[in-house]
């Protein structure tokens, strides 16, 4: 016992999981099946052994991956706690979430011609549009599913990942496209802003927002043209005041988040509930199982948060919230030790989308910013949302080791 | 039952969670405070002139030299850079009772010392500029 309490996370890691699953059975009650025991003790295994392969086979960063798998395992009690076979499902997103991160890094570190390929993304977005158009299916109040035969999935979550490589591609070569164009960084700055119109449309407004911060920022780092900047910055005042005015969905949001009380029997009732489980939850929460996590609509993705805070309490909130610091944290750091200007680009913009995701959606059920509905990566329910982080987070593991150039590469041949 | 245990799990996830981040953090912290921010008073060095990232290798801003630095683009060397006009075995600096001598080895574009090019073993001064490929470094001895 004292030698797993023993400062190493990775222990901590499986002792937490094995508690946490401990707990649940004896929760349920009746015998579990035996698949479901197969499948919680095969995930425990994947997620101890890949933490301990990764720090074999990757020279890059240790960590990452290991605060990414602490949230999941939070996440996946909290899901199975609320409905089992939700949980059930989530065991096999994660374990799909896992492999598909192998697969990223090894696809992302054999192929080097990642950032010639600014058109095929730019193409791919939008052809992610178009189909969200046209299969889209209304739920929650955005069009942002897309289902084809039994399978489902969100566009949005893939052209996410592909707004990144188009900005890296874009300013890790910016002075060949000026050259190309004087106007270049204006192109960049409508197609961003089509893609948030088009959000827009879909009436997706967390991840609109998500994608100008994304833009904004890295924008903000690389462009030498100071003045796009307070251009975006006007332009996107003008466009919220505008959105407002225009767009009864919008303004409900804002309401909703001036004053939830008053509209608590409908626009208000989400966020209401939300914050009275933080409240009922105190320090130390009502203990797994005790709680009434289930008066909060769709608190298996967006309201994850205030379900762990109540049944686990404020602290394992705020453990979140530093877990996620920490994960930004190594991301920035990542950057800044990243000599190819390509890959610091793109360890920066998924660092940026980590952090500005979760704090949008946590922001949002504490009722500090108005609610948008996006997932907290890796800790929410729902198969697109953990299969696209995870293959960010592939990508972010590559960024993290020292990218050879192509001559030092055939300088080290012979 | 049940209440009791989920009442006592409760506290003991919350002292798992905040022992894997402060584990994490502290990991991190050994990570940072590894990293090399040794004095340089009263040591010689070679400080790199030209600036670091106009370099498309790897190299160091600083190379603390210690009886014997061997520079060269074979991974054997003290200072590995993989610039093509550096020979595997380019030059090395040897002290000798408080003196410091640089010796070319036999390097195809030469070793230049102040400008010009060295043949033999010389002697090297605090301020001199080593020249290497497209590499300069800057001789430091303030003992």
């Amino acid at each position: 016992m004292k030698r797993l309490l023993s400062q190493s996370p990775r222990n901590l890691l499986f002792l937490f999981q094995v508690l946490g699953i401990t707990l649940l059975l004896i929760n349920k009650g009746r015998a579990t099946d035996r698949l479901t025991l197969g499948i919680v003790a095969g995930l425990i295994l994947v997620i101890y052994l890949s933490n301990y392969i990764l720090t074999k086979i990757s020279k890059g960063d240790n960590y990452i991956f290991l605060i990414t798998t602490m949230l999941a395992s939070i996440g996946i009690i909290m899901i199975y706690r609320i409905n089992e076979g939700l949980g059930i499902k989530q065991l096999v997103w994660i374990s799909m979430g896992i492999i598909l991160f192998f697969f990223t890094y090894f696809i992302v570190k054999k192929i080097r011609i990642w950032e010639k390929l600014s058109y095929i993304y730019l193409i791919g977005a939008y052809f992610l549009f178009l189909i969200t158009f046209i299969f889209g299916d209304k739920r929650h109040g955005a069009i942002n599913w897309v289902n084809i035969g039994n399978f489902s999935f969100q566009p949005s979550e893939i052209i996410k990942v592909l707004l990144i490589f188009i900005l890296s591609s874009y300013y890790s070569n910016k002075e060949r496209w000026k050259e190309f164009n004087k106007y270049s960084s204006y192109y960049l700055m409508g197609i961003v802003y089509s893609f948030i119109a088009l959000l827009f449309l879909q009436r997706d407004l967390g991840t609109a927002m998500l994608f100008y911060i994304i833009f904004a920022a890295i924008q903000f780092i690389y462009e030498d043209d100071r003045k796009l900047i307070f251009i975006n910055i006007a332009l996107i005042v003008v466009f919220g005041i505008l959105g407002y005015l225009l767009f009864d969905h919008v303004k409900i949001r804002f309401q909703a988040w001036i004053n939830p009380w008053r509209y608590i029997e409908r626009q208000g009732y989400q966020i209401t509930q939300s914050l009275f489980a933080i409240a009922e939850g105190g320090f130390f929460g009502k203990g797994l199982g005790l709680g009434h996590p289930d008066f909060i609509p769709v608190v298996y993705t967006d309201f994850i948060f205030s379900a762990i805070c109540e049944e686990m309490g404020i602290f394992t909130g705020i453990g979140i919230i530093m877990l996620f610091m920490i994960f930004v944290y190594r991301g920035f750091k990542i950057a800044i030790a990243q000599r190819n200007e390509f890959y610091r680009i793109l360890a920066l913009g998924i660092s940026i989308l980590f952090g500005a995701q979760s704090f949008i959606i946590l922001g949002g059920v504490i009722k500090m910013i108005p609610l948008t509905g996006l997932t907290l990566p890796f800790i929410s329910y729902g198969g697109s949302s953990i299969l696209s982080s995870f293959t960010a987070l592939g990508i972010l593991q590559v960024c993290s080791e020292e990218i050879k150039s192509k001559e030092e590469l055939d300088e080290a041949g012979d | 039952m049940y209440n009791i245990l989920a009442l006592l799990f409760k506290y003991i996830f919350i002292i798992i969670i905040y022992l894997f981040i402060f584990s994490i953090i502290r990991l991190i912290y050994l990570d940072i405070s590894g990293m090399k921010y040794q004095s340089l008073d009263d040591k010689a060095y070679l400080k790199l002139i030209n600036r670091k990232d106009s370099l498309p290798f790897k190299i160091e801003e600083y190379y603390i030299i210690d009886k014997e630095l061997t520079f060269g683009r074979h991974g054997d060397n003290d200072i590995v850079v993989k610039d093509p006009y550096v020979s595997k075995k380019h030059f090395k600096i040897v002290e000798d009772e408080d003196e410091y001598y640089l010796e070319d080895l036999g390097s195809s574009n030469g070793t230049y010392l102040n400008g010009d090019k060295i043949y033999d073993i010389v002697k090297l001064n605090d301020g001199d500029i080593i020249k290497a490929g497209q590499i300069e470094f800057l001789f430091v001895n303030r003992k």
